[in-house]
């Protein structure tokens, strides 16, 4: 380890309704690679988005190559040699590889581009990286993980300093990742700071040096990685917040009737050939790694996209499975499935009415006399599950902008509830929402099953998964790999039957 | 300030919609004191003239508008319908009410016609709206052959449709108008249907997402939309009297800038009947004391042009700074 390139000191950013970072410290050197370790929303994004100029600091001090910084955007950032590698790719799909990576300063011959020295140039990168892709190929015909090479190239051709892998491994497979462990290390001896972001606790003892770990936008402390052990940076990591209990055994029973059963379901190269039943009263954890088909899975069953064949079977009022056409969410709202989407802001709430107006928006006939709603009708019906969900805010004509995100769930939740949904689908239900609120989303879900609702889960955290399901369907590349009850499943055989498509 | 902003009376009407009040006030004031003969009943009669068939046009795409879409062909389209409706009055001895109805009907055509394409074929609203007008232009000279179209005059036979506008002096107009006005902010505010479009427009997929036939209600926003320049066209020959084809594109900008004005956003989800109709008082005192000062047309495109650019960059800041 070289000496210190990077020092980010006391610092401090706050969010309407949320305090993201408090005085968070961060140390990196030349030729480490540093782990910035902690659950979802503990705020190792904002601090990364915070060092590269996307948000701006409340307070603290930014040091970097000796001198106080403070980027004003990631332009500037990249210019001095600060470049963050997301997670979400950030690639042209229909321009080539050399394209994406020389985009906005395209080496010129005149006025015109120079596609020739373009190509060169990238060969000539990936051949110092070691990676073998054609440099003319579309980004859109390249596998997840080699588009975060090609990410990782055109960082590096940024003539980078400091890089930041922003859990980079969350979309790949084995075979991938330890390729990108061979990219790293090569950085590592060329003496470039490399800050390293991800949950998985067996990457951070492979490739890193030293761990920061973070809680709830707090700094916790640091580490030497191999001075540590595993449950070390657990305990920080998950500190004294008292999580719901681990499930160790499902609390449905063996006999409890299925209420919906999905039988090959195709919807395009994400959803193929798809079976699995949900029983009454249970969660089913849906898991696998990003790019897994499961969204793409929930919005065919939901109708929210097309799909191309299968068969969807709801229980009815009769107790009796009942095969259902299911062409748009209108059918399947009809048919008892309420969708809490993974992106809230698109897909959940409307953000600029009030609590009340999104609290029934799928169920506005109940609120109606023919055409003319009655609105002392839905206000009660808000206030209603503003209590039961225990929503904080001042009243129900809030407008939903201005709830925290974990509240912002909650209302989606009383949409379907006030609709009385039989089957909930939850996608990531606790994506972006702090700690004390995922425990009462949690709570609430725990809650629903044992009235009687069944509720599939969608989740990119192990942990979750673990936690809430009864039953743990795992899917890879659109196809179902596999299937665990929860007293058999563990964080291993989890993952290898999520990657086993691959390779 | 804030203490004025937070006065209940004006948190109910909304706080650009009062300064908005004022603005009108003072220009009538200005008006008044800068043109000689501006004060006195004629003007405002004239003034009401020109509310009437904009304030119908306005209130239409102001539904189109919270969706967020846009209507570019209502001005053309009521020109349309008046030609139309006026053709078949004259040249074929259709009765003057079936003649009105034939009017409203035209309207609702192009109503349909724009809302399912947006709707159901997802062609942008400003595509759609660019293409009918001059389908609307087209259509009204090719029906009358390029002839322009009078109305029957007070006291000629069919003439009374025109008390719709004045009885003997009382301007029987702006009870019509304002009751139309009140019943599109019932269907906006009080009905399943101005919910669904206010929410869609604010955030179609969520609203898709909660199991709400989305296509349906955003066409009924371009049929209600239609159905009111059909209205429109009637008020306008109704006050004054010829119409001839290939014209009213001015109105397009001016309906357009009243809506805005009262606080509709063009972004859509959010829109104001009330804003809507002081914003089309507004741009009618404006557009007459432009013309009794000598001004002529030309400056009323030029700044009701100004007027469109600056009240939706007030819109579209106030948006950024809430975000």
């Amino acid at each position: 380890m070289g000496d210190v390139i990077l020092t980010m000191k006391g610092i401090d950013k706050s969010f309407p309704g949320v305090h993201a970072l408090d005085h968070v410290d961060l140390e990196v050197r030349r030729g480490e690679v540093h782990a910035l370790m902690g659950e979802n929303g503990a705020g190792k994004s904002t601090l990364m988005k915070v060092l590269t100029g996307i948000y701006k600091k409340d307070s603290g001090t930014i040091t970097y190559e000796g001198r106080e910084v403070e980027f004003q955007n990631t332009r500037e950032a990249q210019d001095a040699g600060v470049v963050i590698v997301h997670q979400e790719l950030n690639m042209v799909g229909d321009l080539t590889v050399a394209q994406n990576i020389f985009i906005g300063r395209e080496p010129k011959k005149g006025i015109r581009i120079d596609d020739k020295k373009m190509i060169e140039d990238s060969k000539a990168l990936f051949d110092e990286l070691h990676i073998d892709i054609n440099p003319r190929e579309k980004m859109n015909e390249l596998t997840v993980g080699k588009q975060q090479m090609c990410e990782i190239a055109k960082a590096i051709s940024h003539h980078a300093k400091l890089i930041i892998f922003d859990e980079p491994s969350a979309a790949l497979t084995e075979k991938e990742i330890a390729d990108l462990f061979n990219i790293i290390r090569d950085l590592r001896k060329k003496n470039l700071g490399i800050v390293y972001i991800s949950h998985r606790m067996d990457e951070i003892k492979v490739i890193t040096d030293r761990v920061t770990v973070m809680r709830d936008g707090c700094y916790v402390g640091t580490l030497v990685t191999k001075d540590c052990t595993k449950e070390d940076i657990i305990n920080m990591m998950v500190g004294r917040v008292i999580y719901e209990e681990p499930k160790t055994h499902s609390m449905v029973p063996k006999d409890a009737p299925v209420v919906l059963k999905v039988e090959n379901l195709n919807a395009g190269r994400m959803v193929q050939d798809v079976s699995f039943e949900l029983r009454k009263g249970e969660i089913l954890g849906f898991s696998g790694l990003m790019g897994a088909g499961r969204t793409e899975t929930a919005r065919a069953i939901f109708g929210a996209d097309p799909k191309q064949s299968g068969k969807i079977s709801i229980m009815g009022k009769d107790g009796q499975l009942h095969e259902v056409t299911i062409n748009s969410p209108q059918d399947a709202v009809k048919a008892g499935i309420g969708y809490l989407s993974e992106d809230r802001k698109r897909y959940g709430i409307v953000v600029e009415k009030s609590i009340t107006e999104n609290s029934t928006l799928a169920s506005m006939e109940d609120f109606c006399n023919g055409p003319f709603i009655n609105k002392v009708k839905e206000k009660k019906a808000a206030e209603k599950y503003i209590k039961e969900l225990a929503t904080k805010t001042p009243s129900a004509d809030q407008l939903v902008v201005n709830l925290s995100g974990g509240n912002q769930q909650k209302v989606v939740i009383a949409k379907w509830l006030v609709r009385n949904s039989d089957i909930l689908i939850f996608d990531e239900p606790t994506r972006g929402i702090d700690v004390g609120a995922k425990n009462e989303i949690y709570k609430l879900m725990n809650k629903l099953v044992s009235e009687g609702k069944s509720i599939i889960m969608i989740s990119s955290e192990m942990t979750e998964i673990l936690r809430m399901s009864d039953r743990i369907v795992i899917m890879c590349e659109g196809r179902k790999t596999g299937e665990l009850m929860i007293e058999e499943a563990t964080q291993e055989r989890i993952m290898d039957k999520a990657t086993r498509n691959i390779d | 300030m804030e203490k004025f902003k937070q006065n209940p009376i004006v948190r109910k009407i909304g706080f650009n919609r009062v300064v908005l009040i004022g603005v009108l006030i003072a220009m009538y004031i200005v008006f008044c004191v800068a043109i000689p003969g501006f004060v006195g009943l004629a003007r405002i009669l004239d003034t009401l003239n020109y509310v009437y068939f904009l304030g119908f046009l306005s209130l239409g795409v102001t539904f189109v508008i919270a969706t967020g879409g846009i209507d570019f062909s209502i001005g053309p389209v009521m020109f349309c319908c008046a030609l139309i409706a006026g053709y078949c009055l004259n040249m074929h001895g259709v009765p003057i009410g079936a003649s009105i109805l034939i009017s409203i009907l035209v309207g609702l055509a192009f109503g349909l016609f724009n809302g399912y394409l947006v709707a159901y074929w997802s062609v942008p609203p400003f595509i759609v709206s660019m293409a009918s007008m001059n389908i609307g232009k087209g259509i009204g000279a090719v029906f009358t052959k390029t002839q322009s179209v009078s109305w029957p005059m007070q006291g000629a036979p069919g003439g009374s449709f025109r008390s719709i506008v004045a009885v003997n002096g009382f301007p029987t107009g702006i009870i019509i108008f304002l009751a139309a006005a009140f019943v599109c902010g019932i269907v906006l505010y009080n009905t399943k249907a101005g919910r669904y479009i206010l929410c869609l427009g604010s955030n179609r997929e969520a609203v898709r997402l909660s199991g709400v036939n989305t296509k349906k209600w955003e066409m009924l926003a371009y049929v209600i939309c239609g159905l009111l320049v059909g209205v429109a066209a009637v008020f306008f020959v109704a006050a004054y009297t010829t119409v001839q084809p290939g014209y009213g594109d001015q109105y397009n900008n001016e309906a357009i800038a009243g809506c805005v004005m009262g606080g509709t956003s063009m972004v859509g989800g959010l829109a104001s009947i009330l804003g809507t109709v002081i914003g089309v008082v507004t741009i009618s005192l404006l557009q007459e004391g432009i013309l009794a000062l000598g001004l002529g047309k030309d400056i009323q495109l030029i700044v009701t042009g100004i007027i469109v650019i600056v009240a939706v960059y007030a819109d579209v800041s106030a948006r950024r700074k809430k975000n």
